[in-house]
């Protein structure tokens, strides 16, 4: 392998030839935006999942079952080890079989490809904890297994939240894994549901929360210095899609705010959010749906997913349209007026934007709900579509070469997964269970938006998956460096802000790093890897004898 | 794989790059789109025997069954199941009767010993692949993180004004605070899964043994289990027992047979079939909502999304079907099934403004029934409508009379429940002295209508199960 990379000439050649071959491809070093970056990383692109934790989707990576008229899947050699379900017989001798599951104790089991409907499990802060018992990580069952179900072809069991997919199931994903980067040492960087989750990965922290219409009890606790911490789900505040008689705001400044200070581009795109369009079922406004083969229509736009809508200062809440396709990701608009969506688009956007040659710097993007992955109303086989298509997209694209992609998940369902952390952020509210009643972690909590200790920011959460699609991703390569959604924020402050801090409690700082996620240094970089958005199999099979000769 | 990595790095890179452009595809939606707008424009008062406005419709993906459903059609098949041995699911769920009841009996015999009776009739299987969880009131939002407690629906619904159920307003129904969804008559299951474990265990019905079945899986299906799911399956009994069940349930879902949508009214929605002049007539009256009203429940437009229209709302009623003295269990003149309010659904029995209500099943494949409402009372569809537009103008021809000659209304509910019969939707809305709501010659349409929507249709004859 090391003789192989003393051949420079040949690799220039391959290069050239390439050029020729799809100027797509072609080096441009100069870039799109020319601005400076600590990486050569000039675009960042979030796909934020919803609902699934590592050991869900990769229990069993880089082994599947591959039954009979299912999408197969056969590791590459020199697949690094993973922590997951198969070691310390995990899946023959699980610490769920404790008899207190009652009849959901079960080991971890398979879930197969027609089974990509299941069941919603329990993810709230407080049960999330408690299926963890101080560590022990056995009562999953108890605690997070109590199921709502999905629609009548949905499965549903007790124990059920011990099921992981495999690779005929979560086959793009899988294939992405071989080719690129991902973590198995990745975390939510706190307990409980979606908002969380996702007021987490744009700001590194969830105090600061205030009530704006109605109580929601469920969605925060209180600080112990006078204020509240995010726990739980409720719409943002004002948003014209919002439930009108429960709303919360978050005070404080997320990575937009700073990214505005510094006139980098960037874009909040989620489905269902351009309240203009009619879909093909000639839904519009608030109540676009879509409809999945697998679970049903639902919903595109899910408020309480929505990010940036909690802070006034990078909220749109009348889904205000850019003046322009031009505009997309900038404050003003090329003529210099304020720019009245306020970098909060759709994903179809994101789209527009980079085939006119606009693509932002960081862009956050939500899927519209049946393809965000939730259990319920989306699923694997719709998520899969909706990341495929993008990635093709993108690697596709001039800008390629620069780009980096991320997929994360906002939190983990309340599936099962073994690994348990202590907590490097301490919480004493009522809602705490995780080492004790309302104990979770040691020391002193972290601090919050004013400066002083706050309750309300257990974490490490669960474990999710993290992945990095990229020309710079280490190739088939698996980090162990321990992250969390917080280090996305860290991420784009070393990259575009020169490590400029959000401060105010956002643990931005204190984030593991993704650099070793990326290689800078070697001077070659991986293919782009086309899969197909049905099956996940890659759509133009490389000659087998390729695939051993992978970068170990 | 890096770029440019060896030389055959370089001419896979080639072929990648010269490949043709991966699916960057658009949703396949726009027969939907079609559909959609097409629902909009056509008006129910004016038909064609030939469908002016044909639909193109969104059905069910037609494949190579998966290796779990296949091994669900082995189980739906296989009588070693039941503990008497006689019963396999295809014994009441006929596959040449849609699924539903092989003869004429309000109920059927099961049990270990095979003498056992029923409670309720047989439901088809058919045409349950949409069926929503069971709620009570509009649609529950998405993500909610717990599972909606049923209490608190009902409370909520308290106050709620009773919508007016019509044949041209069916959203305003769907969006009335109304128990809706769920498989059974009572829909206390929501998932076909849940719905399969039923019958199989219940020692009336197959009477199974859950030893036995989880010993004929090992024996006679375990390699197949143990492929799908893994080779410790049968050290969890439970998950064991619900794998089996999903499988059956994956198969009502992927095999075609259970949703053919191969009648001769989908041919119609095609444009690919004519009504007959009585057929015509029967179809207006069903969507007449002075008339027949019955596309009021029984929705008999494509949805928004281009879904062939399964002629339900997927919600209850209380309609008051006389009591059926050919169920052994009423010769108790104590006992009474109220639907939601139990017995055999046990979790809404004190909410008793849904006593009696049951769940409106799909009317495709009708008339292949002999046998009708949850408690059989009636064998033909004529002696349904007839009930259906006489029940409040002569109910002496429905109802027994007590000691002092007074008939007794609606006599399979307690006297306390008899209220929560519905008598304000066409062809409810009626009172002794005013016209039936539909004459005896417009009864005869309409049954010829139902009878368009029985599956296998020449015209789909190359569709295949």
């Amino acid at each position: 392998m090391t003789m192989l990379r003393k051949w420079p000439a040949f690799v220039g050649l391959a290069a050239m030839t390439v050029n020729l071959a799809a100027p797509a491809y072609a080096f441009d070093f100069k870039g799109a935006h020319p601005v400076l970056t600590a990486t050569p990383i000039k675009h960042l692109i979030v796909i934020f999942q919803e609902n699934v934790s590592f050991d869900h989707y990769f229990g069993t990576y880089p082994h599947a079952s591959n039954p009979a008229g299912e999408p197969k899947f056969y590791a590459a050699p020199f697949t690094p080890w993973v922590n997951n379900l198969e070691q310390d017989s995990l899946l023959t001798n699980n610490p769920n079989l404790n008899s207190a599951n009652g009849v959901g104790a079960t080991n971890p089991f398979r879930l197969d490809r027609t089974q990509a409907a299941t069941a919603d499990q329990n993810h709230n802060y407080t049960p999330e904890q408690q299926a963890e018992d101080d560590g022990r990580m056995d009562l999953f069952p108890k605690y997070t297994g109590t199921a709502s179900t999905g629609g009548a072809g949905a499965f549903g069991t007790t124990g059920q939240v011990m099921g992981y997919y495999d690779g005929n199931t979560v086959t793009a994903l899988w294939n992405y894994a071989q080719h690129f980067a991902m973590s198995d040492n990745a975390y939510g960087a706190g307990f409980g549901p979606s908002t969380p989750g996702a007021i987490e990965v744009v700001s590194g922290q969830t105090n600061g929360y205030q009530s704006a219409v109605g109580t929601k009890s469920a969605a925060y606790v209180a600080d112990g210095q006078g204020g509240y911490t995010d726990i739980g789900d409720e719409d943002p505040a004002g948003d014209a899609c919002s439930s009108t008689t429960q709303q919360m705001r978050m005070l404080g400044h997320n990575i937009g705010d700073l990214l505005n200070q510094n006139d980098i581009s960037w874009g909040s795109f989620m489905g269902g959010f351009d309240l203009s369009l009619t879909n093909a079922n000639g839904t519009t406004g608030c109540g676009r749906s879509s409809i999945s083969t697998v679970t049903g229509t639902t919903a595109d736009y899910i408020p309480h997913h929505a990010w940036f809508q909690y802070y006034a200062s990078t909220a749109n809440p009348t889904h205000a349209r850019p003046a322009s396709v031009q505009a997309i990701g900038h404050s003003n608009d090329p003529n210099g007026a304020l720019d009245p969506a306020n970098h909060e688009y759709d994903v179809n956007d994101f789209y527009a934007a980079v085939e006119h040659g606009n693509f932002p710097a960081v862009a956050y993007i939500k899927a519209p709900a049946y393809q965000d992955a939730h259990p319920g109303y989306s699923d694997p086989l719709d998520e899969q579509a909706f990341i495929v298509q993008l990635v093709n997209f993108l690697e596709q694209r001039p800008e390629w070469r620069e780009t980096a992609i991320v997929i994360n998940y906002d939190d983990s369902d309340g599936w099962y997964d073994h690994q348990y952390v202590s907590p490097t952020s301490a919480s004493y509210s009522s809602a705490d269970q995780l080492n004790g009643t309302a104990i979770c972690g040691k020391g002193t909590q972290p601090d919050g938006l004013l400066g002083l200790p706050v309750n309300g920011r257990c974490g490490p959460g669960p474990r999710l998956p993290f992945m990095v699609i990229s020309p710079y991703a280490k190739p088939n390569y698996v980090s162990h460096e321990y992250i969390t959604q917080a280090s996305v924020v860290r991420f784009i402050e070393d990259n575009w802000l020169h490590g400029e801090r959000l401060g105010g409690g956002s643990s931005d700082a204190t984030a593991g790093s993704l650099m070793d996620l990326f290689d800078f240094r070697t001077p070659f970089l991986n293919e782009p890897l086309f899969l197909d958005t049905q099956s996940g199999e890659p759509v133009d099979h490389p000659w087998p004898f390729l695939l051993s000769a992978r970068v170990p | 794989m890096r770029l440019g990595f060896s030389g055959a790095g370089a001419l896979a890179s080639l072929m990648l790059v010269g490949a043709p452009a991966p699916a960057v595809a658009a949703d396949p939606a726009p027969a939907a789109a079609a559909a959609a707008t097409g629902v909009a424009a056509r008006g129910v008062s004016e038909p064609q025997a030939l469908n002016a406005h044909a639909y193109s419709l969104r059905l069910p993906k037609v494949g190579p069954l998966s290796v779990m459903a296949q091994l669900g059609g082995r189980l739906f098949h296989d009588r070693r199941l039941s503990g008497s041995g006689r019963l396999s699911c295809a014994s009441c769920h006929d596959p040449e009767r849609a699924y539903g009841p092989p003869g004429a009996g309000a109920v059927v015999l099961g049990g270990a010993a095979g003498h056992a009776s029923g409670y309720r009739a047989v439901p088809s299987l058919r045409y349950l692949y949409r069926q929503p969880p069971f709620t009570i009131g509009p649609d529950t939002t998405a993500d909610s993180d717990n599972a909606p407690v049923l209490a608190q629906q009902a409370q909520r619904s308290l106050g709620a004004p009773r919508a007016l159920k019509s044949a041209l307003d069916t959203q305003a129904a769907a969006a009335n605070l109304v128990p809706q969804g769920g498989l059974f008559w009572d829909g206390r299951v929501n998932t076909l899964q849940q719905q399969a474990d039923g019958p199989l265990f219940n020692p009336i019905e197959m009477g199974a043994d859950p030893q036995a079945v989880l010993g004929l899986l090992q024996s006679a299906y375990g390699d197949a289990l143990k492929a799908l799911f893994g080779p410790t399956l049968f050290r969890s009994p439970h998950l064991a027992l619900d794998e089996a069940m999903f499988a059956i349930a994956r198969y009502q879902i992927e095999s075609a047979d259970f949703h053919p949508f191969t009648s001769k009214f989908d041919a119609w929605l095609a444009g690919r079939a004519r009504f007959t002049p009585a057929e015509l007539r029967g179809y207006e009256a069903f969507n007449d909502p002075a008339r027949g009203n019955c596309a009021a429940c029984h929705l008999d437009q494509p949805t928004r999304d281009g879904l062939p229209p399964l002629f339900t709302d997927f919600q209850y009623e209380a309609l008051g079907v006389p009591r059926n003295a050919a169920i052994p269990a009423n010769r108790d003149p104590t006992y009474f099934d109220l639907g939601l309010c139990g017995p055999f659904r046990t979790d809404l029995a004190s909410q008793r403004r849904y006593c009696g209500m049951f769940l409106t099943p799909t009317l495709r494949n009708v008339a292949t029934r002999r046998v009708f409402f949850h408690n059989g009372t009636f064998h033909s569809l004529r002696m349904v409508l007839d009930w259906y537009v006489n029940r409040d103008l002569s109910p002496a021809r429905f109802y027994p009379r007590d000691a002092a000659g007074h008939v007794i209304a609606y006599d399979d509910l307690p006297p306390a429940d008899r209220a929560n019969v519905d008598t304000i939707d066409a062809p409810f809305d009626r009172h002794p002295g005013d016209a039936p709501a539909l004459s005896s010659a417009e009864i005869g349409d309409v049954i010829a209508f139902l009878g368009t929507l029985t599956d296998g249709y020449p015209a789909f004859l190359h569709r295949s199960r």
